[in-house]
C-alpha cells in the first residue's frame, strides 16, 4: 500500500497571499480559456462576458443560495465535520419550506408564510444532516459517506413527491408542485429572479457566523476542534457536542437555502436534481476558496457567482445543457483553483512501502 | 589560526514589529561545540532555522568555508552537510520510525537501512520497534528518533536545538558522547538548551542570545553564574524554589485515586499495568520514569483521553472512568498535556482565544492580562497567533490554564520542558501553590529533579508498573536510588 502524507511548506505571509492571489486572477484566465474552447467563442467576448458577469445584478441569484450553504460548510469543515451532504440538505429544506407554503395554513399569511417557510425549510435541513451526525458519533462510520448518500435520497424522495402525492393540478403533467401562493413568495426584483432581502440576510448571516467563530466561546472551540479534538476536550468543551452543533448548524444553513430557492426563483417545487442543481456541491469548494472565513466568502461568493454567469452568457442559445455545463464550468475551475492553491501551501509525499 | 566551517554575519531578522534577530554574528570552528543560550523567546530556534534554510534573514548572510551562501530551502542547507534537529519532533505521524528516516534520507526503507539504524539504536541501548507507528510515541521518544535520523545523514554541523536536553539521563551521556566523538572528527555542533550547568560542561565556547542579541560569547571554562547573569541579567529567580514545609493535607479522603488501573497502547499490550495510586487535597505526587515506560498513558487515562481497560479512576470519591475527558475537566481536574503543541494549545488561535476555552468562567481582559504578566509570555500581545511564540512560550500558554482556573486535581506532565530555567522555577513554585492553596497536584516527570524539587511523595514507574515509592520529607538524599529504580528496576 502506498503512503501519503502532507506536509506543509513554510511560506512568509506575503508569499502566500501573492500566491492566493496569483491563483485566483489564473483561474479567471483558464476559466474564458475554458469557455472560449468549449463553446467556440471568441477568447476577446469570453473575457467580456466574464467582466460584464462581474457587473450583472444576477449574481445575486447566485450568491443568495451559495453564500449561506458555503458559510455553514465553513463552519462544518473547521470543526472536521465533513459533511458533504448540503445538496441534499438544500433539497430537503426546499420540500420543507414548499410543505409550509403550500399544505399549512400559514401559506396565505403575509410575512409570516416566508418566514415561517424559511425557518422549518432550515429545521429539516438539520435533521437531513442528523442522522449522518449519530451514526458518525455513536459507531465511527465516515460522515463524508453517509452524507454524500442522503443526497441521492433527498434527490430520489423529492421526485417521488413532485410526480406523486404533490404534483400539481394545473401543471399539465410536469413534474412539480403548484405555485406557492404569492403570500409565501418573497418579492424580487423586478425583472430579476432574486430578493434584496435575502441578499441581505445572506450577508448578515456571514457577520453572525463570523461573530460566532471568533468572538464566542463554542465558535473559537469549534475552530480548535479540527486540529485537536484533544485539546478542546482537556479545555473541558464536549469535542461530540461540538461536532453536532457544526453538522447541524451547516445543514440548517443549507436547508435555509433550500428555502431560498423555492420562495425566490422557482415558486415551486420542482425535481431534487434541479432544486439542487449541484450548489451544495459547488459551495463546498466554494468554502475552502474563501478559506473558511465567513467573511471571505462573501467576496468569494462573488466570484464563484461570475463564473456561474460566465458560462451561462456563453451557453445562451444551447438552453438545453442548462444548469449542467456550468456546473461542470465552475466546478472544474474551481477545483483547479484550490488544487493550486493547496499545492502553494502543502507539498504531497508518497511512500511505496 | 584555523578557518571557521561556518560564519554569520550580521543577520537580521524580524515577524511583523518583534524583532527576533538583531545584527548576530557568530563563528562556528570546525570540530567545536558552540553551546547557544538565551531566555525564552531570544532568538535561538530563529537562528537556528536561518541556518537551516527555513527562514530567511531580513538583511546579513552566512558564510560557509569563506563563500557566501544563501538558502532558500532545508534541501539547500543539506546538501552542505547541516542539519537541525528542532524543538518540536519533525516526524510523519502516521508512519512507522522506519519509513520516516528514509523519507527524511531520501532513500527506501531498505533492509540496508533497517541494518544500520537498529546499530545505532543498539549502542544508544534502545529497545525501541522499528515498525511502530510514530503517533504511539511519547515526545521524548520522538525526539530521540529525530536525533537518530539526522546522525545517520551524517551531517558537517549539527544542530541540535533542545532535542537532548530531555532524554533520560544514560542516554543523553550516550548522545553527548557521539556529538563530542563527531566534534572530534572535524563535525561542529551548535548545541540550544536551557540547562545552563550540563551545557558548561560539555560547551567549547558558549554564545548568550537576548532580545536577539549576541550579548556575550564565552570561552570554555566560564562559571554558571557568569552565563546566567548574561542570560536573565541576575540570578535571583534561583532562591524562589525553597522546598516547603511538609505540611498535614487537608483531607483525609483521597482526591484522585486509580485502582488497578490497566491501560492498553496502540499495539493492545498493557502500557499501564495495575497502577494504584492516590493524591489528597494539599499533596504534590510525582510519577516518575523514563519515558515510554506508561506515564503518558496513565495520565491520558486519568483525565480521559485514553480508554481504561481494567480498574477505576476515583475524583473525589465520585467514580469517572468512563467519563469524557472534558467532563472531567469540567468537574475541576485540569491537566497540562505532554505536548503542548498539538494537544496544550491550539496553535491557531490567539493567545486570547486559548485562554478564552481554558477558563471555565468567563474570562475579563484583566484577568488574561494578569496571567500573560504572571508567566511573563512574551511577546504579551493577547491578540497575537499562538504560532507566532516561541517554543518555551507556547509551553507557557498551555501551562496558563493553571491561573485560569481553580482546579481541585492538577495532572501535569512533563510542565517545564522548553522553560527557561527563570520559568521553570516559577512553574514549579506555581505548583507548590496550588498544592498549598489546596489543590491535589500529581506530576508526571521524566525529570527527577523537578520531582524532588517539590513532592512529598515520588512513585517511580517501570514498563507500566510503580515498582516503588519514595516518600518524606528528604526525597533529596533518595535521588541516587530513585534514580537506580528507574533505570534498573
Ligand atoms: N513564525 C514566527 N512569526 C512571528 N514571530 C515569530 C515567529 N517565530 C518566532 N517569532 C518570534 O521571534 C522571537 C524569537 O523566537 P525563537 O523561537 O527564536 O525563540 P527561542 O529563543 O527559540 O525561544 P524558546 O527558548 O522559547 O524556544 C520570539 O519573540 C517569537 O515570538
Ligand atoms: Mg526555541
Amino acid at each position: 500500500m502506498p503512503k501519503v502524507a502532507i506536509v506543509k511548506r513554510e511560506l512568509s505571509k506575503t508569499v502566500a497571499t501573492v500566491a492566493k492571489v496569483l491563483v485566483i486572477l489564473l483561474g479567471l484566465l483558464i476559466a474564458i480559456a475554458l469557455t472560449s474552447i468549449i463553446t467556440g467563442a471568441s477568447m476577446e467576448l469570453a473575457g467580456i462576458t466574464l467582466l460584464q458577469g462581474f457587473l450583472n445584478l444576477n449574481v445575486f441569484v447566485y450568491i443568495s443560495t451559495l453564500l449561506p450553504i458555503a458559510v455553514g460548510l465553513s463552519i462544518a469543515f473547521s470543526a472536521s465535520a465533513w459533511n458533504l451532504g448540503a445538496e441534499g440538505q438544500l433539497v430537503i429544506g426546499a420540500v420543507g419550506a414548499t410543505f409550509i407554503a403550500l399544505y399549512t395554513p400559514f401559506g396565505r399569511q403575509e410575512v409570516v408564510a416566508p418566514l415561517m417557510a424559511l425557518l422549518f425549510a432550515s429545521f429539516l435541513g438539520a435533521l437531513w444532516a442528523l442522522p449522518a451526525a449519530l451514526l458518525k458519533m455513536a459507531r465511527g462510520i465516515n460522515e463524508a459517506l453517509t452524507t454524500l448518500l442522503m443526497n441521492f435520497i433527498a434527490y430520489h424522495m423529492t421526485n417521488y413527491l413532485v410526480k406523486g402525492p404533490w404534483r400539481g393540478r394545473a401543471v399539465y403533467g410536469y413534474p412539480t408542485t403548484d405555485m406557492i401562493p404569492v403570500q409565501a413568495r418573497i418579492p424580487t426584483v423586478p425583472g430579476y429572479s432574486f430578493s434584496w432581502y435575502v441578499v441581505v440576510i445572506c450577508v448578515v448571516i456571514a457577520l453572525l457566523m463570523q461573530l460566532f467563530l471568533y468572538r464566542t466561546k463554542v465558535g473559537i472551540a469549534l475552530r480548535a476542534l479540527g486540529s485537536s479534538p484533544r485539546f478542546v476536550e482537556l479545555a473541558g468543551i464536549s469535542s461530540k457536542r461540538l461536532f453536532l452543533i457544526a453538522f447541524l448548524l451547516s445543514g440548517a444553513l443549507a436547508g435555509f437555502a433550500g428555502g431560498v430557492k423555492v420562495l425566490v426563483y422557482h415558486g415551486k417545487l420542482v425535481e431534487g436534481p434541479i432544486v439542487g442543481s449541484g450548489y451544495g456541491f459547488t459551495a463546498i469548494m466554494l468554502s475552502w476558496l474563501g478559506g473558511l472565513n465567513p467573511l471571505l466568502l462573501i467576496p468569494a461568493s462573488y466570484y464563484t457567482a461570475a463564473l456561474y454567469i460566465l458560462s451561462f452568457g456563453l451557453q445562451i442559445g444551447s438552453a438545453a445543457v442548462g444548469d449542467a455545463l456550468a456546473n461542470a464550468i465552475v466546478g472544474s475551475l474551481l477545483a483547479f483553483i484550490l488544487l493550486a492553491d493547496f499545492l502553494t501551501k502543502y507539498r504531497l509525499v508518497i511512500r511505496w512501502s | 589560526m584555523i578557518r571557521p566551517f561556518l560564519q554569520v554575519v550580521q543577520l537580521y531578522k524580524k515577524f511583523g514589529d518583534i524583532t527576533a534577530l538583531n545584527n548576530v554574528s557568530l563563528a562556528i570552528y570546525p570540530g567545536e561545540i558552540l553551546v547557544i543560550l538565551g531566555e525564552n523567546g531570544s532568538g535561538k530556534s530563529t537562528l537556528a532555522k536561518i541556518l537551516y534554510g527555513l527562514y530567511f534573514p531580513d538583511k546579513g548572510y552566512i558564510k560557509i568555508n569563506g563563500t557566501p551562501v544563501i538558502f532558500s530551502s532545508p534541501a539547500e542547507a543539506k546538501s552542505k552537510g547541516i542539519f537541525l534537529v528542532s524543538q518540536r519532533p519533525q516526524l510523519i505521524d502516521d508512519m512507522s520510525i522506519l519509513e520516516n528516516i528514509a523519507l527524511f534520507l531520501s532513500t527506501s526503507p531498505s533492509r540496508g537501512l533497517r541494518k544500520k539504524l537498529s546499530e545505532i539504536l543498539n549502542y544508544l541501548g534502545m529497545a525501541i520497534d522499528v515498525d511502530k507507528s510514530v503517533h504511539a510515541l511519547s515526545y521524548t521518544e520522538k525526539q530521540l528518533v529525530d536525533l537518530v535520523k539526522v546522525l545517520l545523514a551524517q551531517p558537517k554541523l549539527l544542530i541540535v536545538d533542545e532535542a537532548v536536553t530531555y532524554l533520560p539521563r544514560e542516554l543523553k551521556h550516550k548522545f553527548l558522547n557521539i556529538v563530542k566523538g563527531f566534534a572530534t572528527r572535524g563535525g561542529s555542533v551548535m548545541y540550544i538548551t536551557h540547562k545552563v550547568v550540563e551545557a558548561a560542561e560539555i560547551g567549547d565556547r558558549f554564545a548568550v542570545l537576548r532580545r536577539g542579541s549576541v550579548v556575550g560569547v564565552f570561552e570554555k571554562g566560564v562559571d554558571v553564574s557568569t552565563l546566567r547573569q548574561a542570560m536573565f541579567g541576575s540570578e535571583e529567580y534561583l532562591t524562589a524554589i525553597t522546598k516547603s514545609p511538609v505540611q498535614r493535607p487537608l483531607h483525609k479522603t483521597p482526591a484522585l485515586s486509580v485502582e488497578n488501573l490497566v491501560v492498553f497502547d496502540e499495539y493492545g499490550k498493557p502500557a499501564v499495568n495495575d497502577v494504584s495510586l492516590s493524591v489528597r487535597l494539599g499533596d504534590v505526587v510525582a510519577i516518575l520514569g523514563i519515558a515510554g515506560n506508561g506515564q503518558k498513558e496513565l495520565g491520558e487515562a486519568i483525565v480521559g483521553l485514553r480508554k481504561v481497560a481494567k480498574g477505576k479512576v476515583l475524583l473525589n470519591g465520585d467514580e469517572i472512568t468512563h467519563m469524557p475527558a472534558s467532563e472531567r475537566v469540567r468537574r475541576g481536574l485540569i491537566y497540562v498535556p505532554e505536548d503542548p503543541f498539538r494537544e496544550g494549545v491550539a496553535i491557531g488561535l490567539t493567545v486570547a482565544e486559548n485562554m478564552k476555552l481554558f477558563s471555565q468562567s468567563r474570562v475579563s481582559k484583566e484577568i488574561l492580562e494578569t496571567a500573560i504578566r504572571k508567566l511573563e509570555v512574551s511577546p504579551s500581545n493577547p491578540l497575537i497567533s499562538v504560532a507566532k511564540l516561541s517554543g518555551g512560550n507556547i509551553q507557557k500558554v498551555s501551562l496558563s490554564r493553571l491561573l485560569l482556573n481553580t482546579p481541585r486535581v492538577v495532572i501535569a506532565y512533563s510542565p517545564t520542558r522548553m522553560l527557561d530555567e527563570k520559568s521553570r522555577v516559577l512553574i514549579l513554585r506555581t505548583l507548590q501553590k496550588l498544592a498549598e492553596s489546596g489543590s491535589a497536584v500529581l506530576l508526571l516527570s521524566e525529570d527527577i529533579e523537578e520531582a524532588v524539587y517539590i513532592s512529598t511523595r515520588i512513585g517511580v514507574i517501570v514498563n507500566g508498573k510503580i515498582v516503588k515509592f519514595f516518600e518524606g520529607p528528604e526525597l533529596e538524599s533518595y535521588r541516587e536510588d530513585i534514580e537506580k529504580v528507574m533505570v534498573h528496576a
